[in-house]
């Protein structure tokens, strides 16, 4: 089914911490001809990106924003009862990154901690999975962390990639209130798609090996990766795009019993500005309505959502509002959620 | 109708002279065909057709005559 309502549980404050290193998306890769790297650059509409250097990881990015928000927002770290770090670029295979982030954030040993493994989608299965906890009853407050270092996923030789990812991480509030009233999920996965998104080695399947960190000429455009950077078929991913991600959205708006007219923003992961131009038209929705910050920072994976919320909506949520969130990635993995947020603290973007 | 109505929105979608473009013609061999205006040859065929295919069966379209198939098919459907 795919389908969940909630009721009086919503986010009470957000923060967001992105590497201070900016580049120039025009000009800041020397393997392709000045002319390629305008057109690429001009269709996905990624300007600028924030790159990690070799040292930073997700999680301090997000531990930076955690400890902005836990200051800011004057919370009792004794009350944060679960810490959901979301990452796909984690600091080790193991242990579980949110375990590492309840100690650096002197968070006590009763603390729950788990890590989501997914992309593009995992804010909203975060966002999901916290609600139902705080619902199950007992659960305080809920730190959600969610933090990407994805510019080191990919190949600076790869057209298709080399110029789109963007890192970043994020802090998330999550508590019961009555003054959120009712949110709806839903969430959707597809296996059979699991090749268009993919890092095909250095997991257990296909383990690391001199082999997987060879570089390899990949296709006719010259094209050049290893087995342990990532790969997408921006096709096969868009096509899929624009015909399941309006249906759900309107899945979504039906479940729900509610009209469009209620939302006052839309929120869409920042994948590159073609995809998102196409999507805005397709449902036809307002510009106006849609915050966007792909232009700035890339596509952040799953940060791309609460980043584009705390980046473009911050003067904007004091008072109450919904908001309709769409997600999409590698999995492939998709959802569409409708949540009120009202008087959210929204944190200054932090510069690590 | 439908022909000249697919040959002018396909080359819009890859930037070209609709003079250029036969029915005949393998469209991936255009120089203007990439993985990029790919992307502008599939929105097209779904804002302006209504055609909503799976990658796998696109692939299976080769000239520009099989696309004008395509989007005259489904505008009847």
């Amino acid at each position: 089914m795919g389908l969940l309502s909630f009721k009086n549980v919503g986010i009470s404050g957000m923060s967001a911490a992105v590497p201070r290193h900016a580049i120039n998306n025009f000009d800041h890769n020397q393997y392709f001809s000045k002319d390629d790297i305008r057109d690429i650059v001009e269709k996905i509409g990624v300007k600028e990106r924030r790159l990690a250097d070799e040292k930073t990881c997700s999680s301090d990015l997000c531990f930076a924003a955690a400890k902005q928000l836990i200051s800011g927002m004057n919370i009792n770290r004794d009350e944060i009862d679960i810490l959901i770090f979301i990452s796909q670029t984690p600091d080790y295979r193991m242990p579980a990154t949110s375990i590492i982030l309840q100690n650096r954030l002197k968070l006590p040993t009763s603390t729950v901690c788990l890590d989501i493994n997914l992309g593009c989608s995992a804010f909203l299965y975060g966002l999901t999975l916290a609600y139902s906890l705080i619902i199950s009853g007992g659960v305080r407050k809920i730190l959600i962390l969610d933090g990407e270092t994805r510019s080191k996923v990919y190949s600076q030789k790869d057209r298709k990639t080399a110029f789109l990812f963007g890192d970043a991480g994020i802090a998330a509030l999550i508590e019961k209130d009555n003054k959120y009233g009712n949110s709806w999920f839903s969430l959707n996965s597809d296996g059979s798609r699991e090749s268009l998104i993919k890092i095909p080695a250095g997991g257990y399947r296909n383990m690391s090996s001199c082999e997987t960190v060879k570089e390899k000429v990949v296709d006719e455009y010259g094209n050049m990766r290893s087995d342990e950077n990532g790969y997408m078929n921006g096709a096969d991913v868009f096509n899929f795009v624009i015909r399941e991600v309006p249906k759900d959205f309107y899945r979504l708006i039906d479940y729900a019993g509610t009209d469009v007219s209620t939302i006052d923003y839309y929120v869409f992961h920042q994948a590159n500005s073609y995809i998102n131009g196409f999507l805005a038209k397709k449902l036809k929705l307002i510009k106006e309505k849609i915050p966007l910050t792909i232009d700035k920072f890339g596509n952040t994976s799953s940060v791309s959502i609460p980043l584009t919320i705390i980046s473009e909506l911050h003067n904007k949520l004091q008072d109450h509002k919904r908001l309709l969130l769409s997600a999409f990635g590698v999995g492939l993995s998709w959802g569409t959620a409708l949540i009120d947020i009202d008087n959210c603290y929204i944190g200054e973007i932090l510069e690590v | 109708m439908m022909k000249e109505k697919l040959i002018g929105a396909l080359a819009e979608a890859l930037e070209m002279d609709p003079m250029q473009i036969n029915e005949e013609d393998y469209f991936r061999d255009y120089d203007n065909y990439s993985s990029l205006s790919e992307l502008s040859v599939l929105a097209m065929l779904d804002s302006e057709f209504g055609v909503e295919i799976e990658m796998k069966e696109f692939n299976d379209y080769i000239t520009v005559g099989d696309l004008i198939k395509l989007a005259s098919k489904r505008s009847k459907e």
